[in-house]
């Protein structure tokens, strides 16, 4: 079974790392990688459907956040899961991972971790 | 519990001058009070009132042949006894045949026809005709009580001495209406004396109002004012005094101090304007900082797992274990700054101790296990302590691993302990590990200080325990740490609240 992650970051190191990462640990997984909300949203809109989107919170231009609330605007399929990278550890990213996102992911990690957490939510 | 009472100045003052007076006046009364010269003040005026009656009598006793007329004389002397109160007794003695004394006539009739009485003075016997010459004589006291006074005086006729005039006046009365009199004197002195002391007292306080009290108010108010914040208000004396001179200094004080004020006010600006920066900074700094280590923790894991040369391996391996440090370092370094920082959040609840110990203890299984620890959780159930429960758990497994980083190889025990006091609750982190000395005990909560500073190298970062103690200082707790010396084992201790409601 094909899984298809979309990683939204404007950091190529964090988008090397989520890519190489995952297509190496699992062929199944499908990376799409983007580094802006705003071509993100391009990409949704020309028809792309992920089984999740790996989203970062700080970018520049146009930041996760905003991102986040376009998706769920635009996008007919509420069910898909959004997963935030943060790299701040204060309260504020953990309650939004708790409440607005499906979960939240703190930076740097390692990648079977991201994996195992990915499948997790994917299971579902 | 010493009781303490504030009096102001005009009481203390108005106390004093109240005391001084007091004793004023207890020594011009007691100097005033009837003295031991009393009696002889007494005397002194009797014998001028007696020189004084010794010649009225004289004068109606009158020429020799009358003297002889004994129903005439003993008129005169009744007559004379009954005008002058004082006088007890009057006698007339004469000189009989044979040269003798006698009482011819008296008030009391009993001695009529006597012998005289014989007085005494000094060794010295009165009333013998021969020595009375023409002088008269005074003899006090004859009796204690009640006090009287004897006179005897000489009855001349036609230049012979014929007898005596014999007069026993009573001092009784004398001497109470002298001490009524003194009496009344103190009375008199001490009234007027409380009247003057009154008087002194409302002008001295009038005047200590006019010329101390009033100036003092007006400091006093100044300072509240100048206290409030408003530093150009100034003390309005301008009196040539030592007050005058104190309201300059005063004045010149709250210039100084509006300069010092105006100067910290302008540096906490700038300050607030850092600090503000700084949190900014800090955000910044956590995502510029974690993002490059990113493919670097991301996937050396990958490539290790993947790589078949065991050389290559290694070098991944170390590589790997350097990066994790370095991300360690970088995490608590942006935890200790954010802790610092004034406006971080506490979300404060009640917390069961015991089930957040088990489960950080629980969350280091493996690492306790690697390393042959065991622990052994001794807290008591209903231990509820009232802190921020994410922290909480950090502070259990810093110290935790901090207990397993100095345990004796070969591994030991962990005790958790907690002790339930009234309003606090102390808890106690103990292992067997390898304790500490005196000099390490007191630089354990230095940031970045290592007990073993080259062995631990990349094991940890030296902020962990620097972390507890901002943590537990932010719950109002106090940490600590106690070793019996080297090889002994540790404990770490800190305190937290009671539960909301004991609060």
């Amino acid at each position: 079974m094909v899984k298809k992650i979309m990683v939204v970051d404007d950091d190529p190191g964090v988008i090397f790392t989520v890519k190489h990462g995952l297509e190496n640990l699992d062929k199944d997984y499908k990376i799409t990688t983007v580094n802006s909300g705003r071509k993100c949203l391009e990409l949704l809109e020309s028809g792309e459907k992920p089984d999740l989107i790996l989203l970062d919170i700080m970018m520049p231009d146009m930041s996760g956040w905003e991102t986040y609330e376009k998706i769920r605007e635009k996008i007919s399929n509420k069910k898909l899961p959004i997963v935030f990278l943060t790299a701040r550890t204060d309260r504020i990213a953990k309650n939004a991972g708790g409440f607005l996102a499906e979960d939240y992911i703190e930076k740097p990690f390692k990648v079977p971790e991201l994996k195992e957490r990915l499948d997790k939510i994917l299971k579902k | 519990m010493r009781l303490k009472i504030n009096f102001s100045i005009s009481l203390k003052i108005t106390f004093m001058v109240i005391i001084v007076s007091f004793i004023s006046i207890c020594s011009i009364a007691i100097i005033n009070l009837p003295s031991i010269e009393q009696d002889e003040y007494i005397l002194e005026a009797q014998y001028d009132k007696a020189a004084a009656l010794i010649h009225d009598i004289n004068v109606s006793v009158g020429s020799y042949d009358q003297i002889k007329n004994f129903s005439r004389l003993t008129q005169i002397i009744y007559d004379f006894n009954s005008w002058n109160e004082n006088i007890l007794k009057t006698t007339i003695n004469l000189v009989n045949d044979d040269d003798k004394l006698t009482v011819f006539a008296s008030s009391d009739k009993n001695l009529t026809n006597k012998s005289s009485q014989q007085y005494t003075r000094n060794g010295v016997e009165y009333n013998t005709i021969c020595y009375m010459g023409n002088h008269t004589y005074y003899i006090p006291y004859i009796e204690e009580k009640p006090p009287i006074l004897v006179i005897l005086s000489p009855i001349n006729r036609s230049g012979t001495t014929i007898g005596t005039y014999e007069i026993t006046i009573s001092l009784e009365k004398a001497q109470q209406y002298l001490t009524k009199t003194s009496d009344e004197k103190v009375k008199n002195i001490v009234l007027l004396s409380t009247i003057i002391l009154f008087v002194l007292i409302f002008s001295f306080l009038f005047l200590l109002r006019k010329v101390i009290v009033k100036p003092i108010t007006t400091f006093r108010d100044t300072a509240k004012i100048i206290g409030k914040g408003k530093l150009d208000t100034k003390v309005d004396i301008s009196s040539r005094d030592e007050l005058g001179e104190l309201a300059d200094a005063f004045n010149q004080m709250a210039k100084d101090l509006k300069e010092s004020r105006d100067k910290i006010q302008d540096y906490t600006q700038i300050l607030e304007n850092l600090l503000d920066r700084k949190d900014e900074f800090i955000g910044q700094l956590g995502h510029d900082l974690k993002n490059p280590l990113q493919p670097l923790i991301g996937l050396l894991p990958v490539l290790i797992e993947k790589e078949k040369d065991p050389e290559t391996k290694e070098a991944l391996q170390i590589m790997n274990k350097n990066a994790e440090y370095m991300r360690d370092l970088i995490f608590e370094t942006l935890q200790l700054a954010k802790l610092r920082s004034a406006d971080v959040k506490f979300d404060f609840e009640d917390v069961k101790l015991r089930e957040e110990a088990e489960g950080c203890v629980d969350s280091q299984k493996l690492l306790l296990k690697e390393h042959k620890i065991t622990v052994d959780n001794k807290i008591a159930d209903n231990i509820t302590v009232y802190a921020d429960k994410l922290r909480l758990v950090e502070v259990f497994k810093n110290l935790i691993s901090n207990a397993v980083k100095y345990m004796q190889e070969g591994g030991g025990k962990i005790t958790l302990d907690a002790k339930q006091e009234v309003d606090i609750v102390t808890v106690s982190i103990q292992d067997t590990g390898i304790g500490m000395t005196q000099e390490q005990l007191k630089k354990m909560f230095d940031e970045f200080y290592k007990a073993d500073r080259f062995s631990s190298e990349y094991q940890s970062t030296g902020l962990g325990l620097a972390i507890c103690k901002r943590i537990i200082e932010k719950h109002d707790g106090k940490i600590w740490v106690d070793s019996p010396g080297l090889g002994k084992g540790t404990t770490f201790y800190f305190t937290l609240k009671n539960k909301t409601k004991n609060n």
